[in-house]
């Protein structure tokens, strides 16, 4: 497709995009069915009491959504990962735009926020329950402050990569310090902002599962925990793929609602997104 | 030309602090004087690394002077003072830079608008003006098309009628066609000498192509190399309006190249 004339980039450039699309979205299929060939041979050597069988755990995956049980779980922990990713998300961009005229707080906050994102969160998984119970606000709270860290030095880097040359452009035909905000500084900092959000999504499921994994009357955690104390490996591993659709679907949202507010950008960037 | 000058630059200089290991400072303009009338075009040469740019800057008050005066219509810019200083002096000062620094999340439409819309003057009678001037620099059918998706040469028509979409009285332009080819180059000229003779502005033009600086100005300051300081001045009696591609055989063309080549090193 190179080769082709520079009129017919476009469309070939959309053709070849389209086809790249087709391409790796069979590969995928391929790998899923040899995923499935691995697991089906682990439990068929090992016996279903170590791993569970792939049949039996779409049939219980299914039956669990028809009866609605694995939903009610499911639904439990989503609302956990988008609660706790909203509290956490959203002060975690609005700080670094607070910031950006106060490098000295910006200085000064950078150790206890670098400590904040290295320390292991789930550690404190027990202080939360200890602090605000076994109910759904201890998983909240993990969510949130897991999510809190990423997303906070991603809108920093984003606002960091600020290109002054824009700023000096719009101060001169007349823009103020909030116009400059506005349309500058906040539009560079979106795809930054989106990195952070994709990169955090699967930590908020992770982190209500676990939240919900130590102590939870409900929840994906909770009936991956109920399973294995019961000897049930096809419902460990039922709650472990119900995890890692729920980890597809929203990981699918970010990426949609990230194309749509990103139009603008070149498409190199766009192709980078391709097969997500 | 009037008696009073629109602009005018005494003594002016610009030093950059010395990096760690260097005892003296380095000048990058020194003691550099000159000024501009009301409706002049003034195109400024010199060799890559003498400070134009920083002299524009200065002058629009992105950057500030060192030493020296600079007024505009008898305000004086301030000096060592980066806090004081007042970009575009009020929209008064339009600033067409180098680099094109369209905004990517905007499209063409957009782009052009930005002015208006921050200056709280997008109205339907600036939006048509905005429209246009699309039309007149062949931007049309583009107006939804972002940055990235334009030709160098358009994104520069679009740079230079967002500017001239708020209509300042005074305009900068930085090599504005420095980046292109030779055709698209002249193209633009022409297009600019037309968007001129329309409001007759003042324009301070800066380039190192001296048939440039020669084809679209009234008068040619040389600048000399790092400290800069006027090296000649020369003025422009080509008659307008002006046939860029006509003007290269003009025997007058060939001896005011002549006479500012020597000057430029």
């Amino acid at each position: 497709m190179a080769s082709q004339g520079e009129i017919s980039a476009t469309t070939d450039q959309n053709g070849g995009r389209i086809g790249a699309l087709i391409r790796s979205r069979s590969d995928q299929v391929l790998v899923l069915i040899a995923l499935f060939a691995i697991w089906q041979a682990c439990s068929f050597w090992l016996g279903t009491y170590w791993v569970g069988s792939p049949w039996g755990t779409v049939t219980r995956l299914i039956s669990g959504v028809l009866d609605g049980e694995l939903l009610s779980h499911a639904s439990f922990t989503l609302a956990e990962a988008v609660i706790g990713f909203l509290l956490g998300g959203i002060p975690a961009v609005i700080l670094p735009f607070l910031l950006r005229r106060l490098p000295i707080v910006t200085a000064i906050l950078d150790p206890f926020m670098v400590g904040g994102y290295g320390a292991p969160k789930l550690a404190l998984a027990p202080l939360f329950i200890l602090w605000f119970g076994i109910g759904i606000e201890s998983k909240i709270a993990l969510v949130a402050i897991t999510v809190f860290f990423i997303v906070y030095f991603s809108a920093l880097s984003g606002i960091r990569a600020l290109d002054t040359k824009l700023v000096q452009m719009a101060q001169v035909v007349g823009a103020d310090e909030k116009d400059v905000a506005r349309h500058i500084v906040f539009p560079g900092a979106v795809p930054y902002i989106f990195t952070g959000f994709r990169i955090a999504m699967p930590y908020a499921i992770g982190g209500a599962v676990v939240a919900e994994l130590i102590s939870a009357n409900r929840g994906l955690g909770y009936l991956i925990q109920l399973s294995a104390m019961n000897f049930d490996t096809t419902g460990v591993f039922v709650g472990l793929v119900a995890t890692g659709i729920i980890v597809f679907i929203t990981n699918m949202a970010v990426n949609i609602s990230e194309r749509r507010l990103l139009r603008w950008r070149p498409p190199a960037d766009a192709r980078n997104q391709v097969g997500t | 030309m009037n008696a009073q000058p629109l602009l005018e630059v005494q003594g002016l200089g610009k030093r950059f602090a010395s990096r760690a290991g260097r005892d003296s400072s380095l000048w990058v303009i020194r003691d550099l004087s000159f000024s501009v009338a009301d409706g002049e075009f003034l195109t400024i040469v010199g060799p890559s690394g003498s400070g134009k740019t920083t002299l524009l800057n200065m002058i629009a008050q992105i950057d500030v002077a060192s030493g020296g005066e600079v007024h505009f219509q008898s305000e004086s810019a301030p000096i060592n003072d980066p806090k004081a200083l007042n970009p575009g002096l009020s929209c008064r000062i339009g600033y067409v830079t180098q680099e094109d620094n369209l905004l990517p999340w905007r499209t063409t439409l957009q782009n052009v608008l930005f002015p208006l819309v921050v200056q709280g003057r997008l109205n339907d009678e600036t939006r048509a003006r905005a429209e246009m001037l699309i039309r007149t620099v062949g931007l049309a059918g583009f107006e939804n098309h972002y940055p990235h998706e334009l030709s160098g040469g358009m994104r520069k028509r679009a740079s230079l009628i967002r500017t001239l979409v708020y209509d300042p009285p005074v305009i900068l332009m930085d090599e504005p066609f420095g980046a292109l080819d030779a055709q698209t180059r002249t193209v633009l000229q022409e297009d600019l000498l037309k968007l001129w003779n329309l409001g007759r502005k003042t324009i301070i033009f800066v380039t190192h192509d001296i048939g440039e600086a020669i084809a679209l100005g009234d008068r040619t300051l040389v600048l000399t190399r790092a400290p800069a300081r006027v090296a000649g001045e020369h003025k422009i009696d080509l008659p307008r309006p002006r046939n860029i591609h006509g003007l290269l055989t003009d025997p007058k063309f060939g001896e005011l190249y002549q006479r500012i080549r020597e000057q430029v090193q």
